[in-house]
């Protein structure tokens, strides 16, 4: 007649299902997309992190003696999708599975990540390129090492001198 | 205006329903004699949010439009930008889509059949309902990461691949849901509290269901067979064995009824997706290029069918990208739904069609 009663009894003496936070940790499940973690040793401010946030909560800013940029990402404006975590061709944006984010008031504009990122320099000539950090060197610069460390336009000159070097090579073997 | 009716004004703000929606009621006595709908108390802006913002942050921005069909709304932008760009999902991708799908759509039927129960007042099987889907909640952040915006979607593919770790975590949580579905149908369908309440009440004749157009499990209850994923397969719909739900009762105990096949044919399909799923990759690396142009896509979100259009002049940002949802032309229905009904029904009638306001109106 009432079918639901041998469900509630079976309910009641299983007991309560929730999670005895604040006095005990709630479950975390290894994969969950918390607050942002950011490794500036590897980032190369290519800004895709900032192209792709729907939410406006990564700002790159030019420091004003063009050193380098600082990098802010707002924890109060971030709504954890990962999208910055998921393009990042290098790793240095990652998702925790840290949700603990209450902070009082007095903290709401100091809650962000912010670091200054300073530029590389060309190999060559010296002017500022982006950064180019020794674990970026290991993973994107393994196919020409040195050119990887070069300004544009120091790299335009090198491929041309390679160029120009392999034909005249060339003519010298079949002239 | 006759001594006999009076006009009674439900919502915006109202204990029984779940989302701001204005009714305009006459009654006469406890009979509902006739009904006017007002919305626009969520409206976001929405549409114009999209169209300052690029292609990427278009996905996350679809998915926060509604939390219970948030994994339709970026898939199927993904699918009309897809479209546009004449870009290739692999075909694990396609799984992984389909997977995120079902997955949403038991968790968003049993919310919806929850509620009806504590629209009854039977707040205990309501606390049930939402125990069980839990179970799914809980599949959700362990696989995807967080209990309600997935974010497996993007443009070319997921981002979350299911592993050697998460596969057996979600069949697992799949076989402790199956009991528990089976069970909470046959209390759903038995429960003489549940039966008096819901039986004969808010009817949707097959005519009239076909009058107003209305999608998704308020038209199949009504005897309308119509499934986007049968009638235009999208991903791998076409390969999977599932059988489309349907009724012709046509009353509020049809559709929460029905609502729960469908939750048991989702695990089904889930299953078959895990078993069936090929190896490769689950997106494509490279960054797509949108021509200008426009393109469509439509999919079975859980409330029906959910129809995207974009239009793009080549820049990186959408010139317009528009969105119909379900609950736009189930809605309307309600007129037909509620007439007659007693006051008392009002909340019920409403939640059968399992309205979602910040679809609607985003």
């Amino acid at each position: 007649m009432f079918p639901f009663l041998k469900i509630m009894l079976r309910n009641l003496l299983l007991g309560p299902s929730t999670d005895a936070f604040p006095f005990a940790p709630a479950k975390t499940h290894e994969n969950f997309r918390g607050c942002a973690v950011f490794d500036p040793e590897k980032c190369i401010l290519c800004g895709i992190c900032h192209h792709v946030c729907a939410a406006g909560a990564i700002q790159l800013r030019p420091s004003e003696d063009g050193a380098g940029m600082q990098y802010l990402l707002w924890h109060n404006s971030c709504v954890f999708c990962g999208m910055c975590a998921h393009y990042c061709p290098t790793g240095a944006l990652t998702m925790s599975n840290n949700w603990h984010l209450a902070h009082t008031g007095a903290e709401m504009f100091s809650n962000c990540i912010s670091s200054f990122i300073p530029f590389g320099e060309c190999a060559q000539c010296g002017a500022k390129i982006q950064p180019r950090p020794q674990a970026i060197i290991d993973k994107l610069g393994v196919r020409s090492p040195e050119r990887f460390l070069l300004c544009p336009q120091c790299k335009r000159q090198s491929i041309v001198r390679n160029v120009a070097q392999v034909r005249s090579t060339r003519r010298q073997e079949n002239p | 205006m006759s001594t006999t009716t009076y006009t009674l004004p439900i919502g915006p703000l109202h204990v029984a329903l779940e989302e701001p929606m204005y009714f305009d009621i006459q009654v006469e006595g406890e009979t509902v004699r006739s009904v006017e709908l007002a919305a626009g108390h969520v409206h976001r802006g929405m549409e114009a949010l999209a169209m300052q913002r690029n292609y990427f942050q278009n996905v996350t921005l679809t998915e926060r439009v509604c939390s219970l069909c948030s994994n339709s709304h970026p898939a199927t932008y993904c699918m009309a930008v897809e479209n546009l760009s004449g870009l290739l999902v692999p075909e694990r991708a396609k799984y992984l889509r389909v997977i995120a799908d079902e997955v949403k759509r038991i968790a968003s039927h049993l919310f919806n059949v929850g509620i009806m129960a504590h629209l009854t007042g039977f707040d205990s099987l309501f606390m049930h309902a939402m125990e069980i889907r839990e179970i799914m909640q809980d599949a959700k952040e362990g696989v995807y990461g967080n209990r309600m915006n997935l974010g497996q979607c993007i443009i070319g593919g997921c981002r979350r691949d299911i592993d050697e770790a998460t596969a057996p975590f979600l069949l697992g949580q799949l076989e402790l849901l199956k009991p528990q579905l089976d069970e909470l149908y046959g209390v759903f369908e038995r429960d003489p509290l549940i039966r008096t309440r819901t039986q004969g009440i808010g009817l949707l004749p097959f005519e009239e269901a076909k009058r107003h157009a209305v999608v998704g499990p308020v038209a199949r209850a009504s005897g309308v067979a119509y499934d986007v994923r049968r009638k235009a397969p999208y991903a791998v719909y076409a390969d999977l064995d599932f059988e489309t739900q349907s009724d012709t009762k046509g009353d509020v105990h049809s559709r929460a009824l029905l609502r729960l096949r469908e939750a048991v044919q989702s695990v089904k399909i889930i299953e078959q997706c895990l078993r069936q799923i090929p190896s490769g990759p689950i997106n494509v690396r490279e960054v797509p290029v949108i021509p200008a142009g426009e393109a469509v896509a439509r999919s079975e979100a859980p409330r029906g069918e959910v129809f995207y259009y974009v239009r793009s002049d080549g820049t990186d940002t959408p010139q317009r990208l528009k969105w119909r949802v379900p609950t736009y032309m189930n809605w309307e229905a309600l007129q037909v739904m509620l007439a007659n009904c007693q006051v008392a029904d009002i909340a019920l009638i409403v939640n059968s069609i399992d309205p979602c306001i910040s679809c609607t109106e985003r």
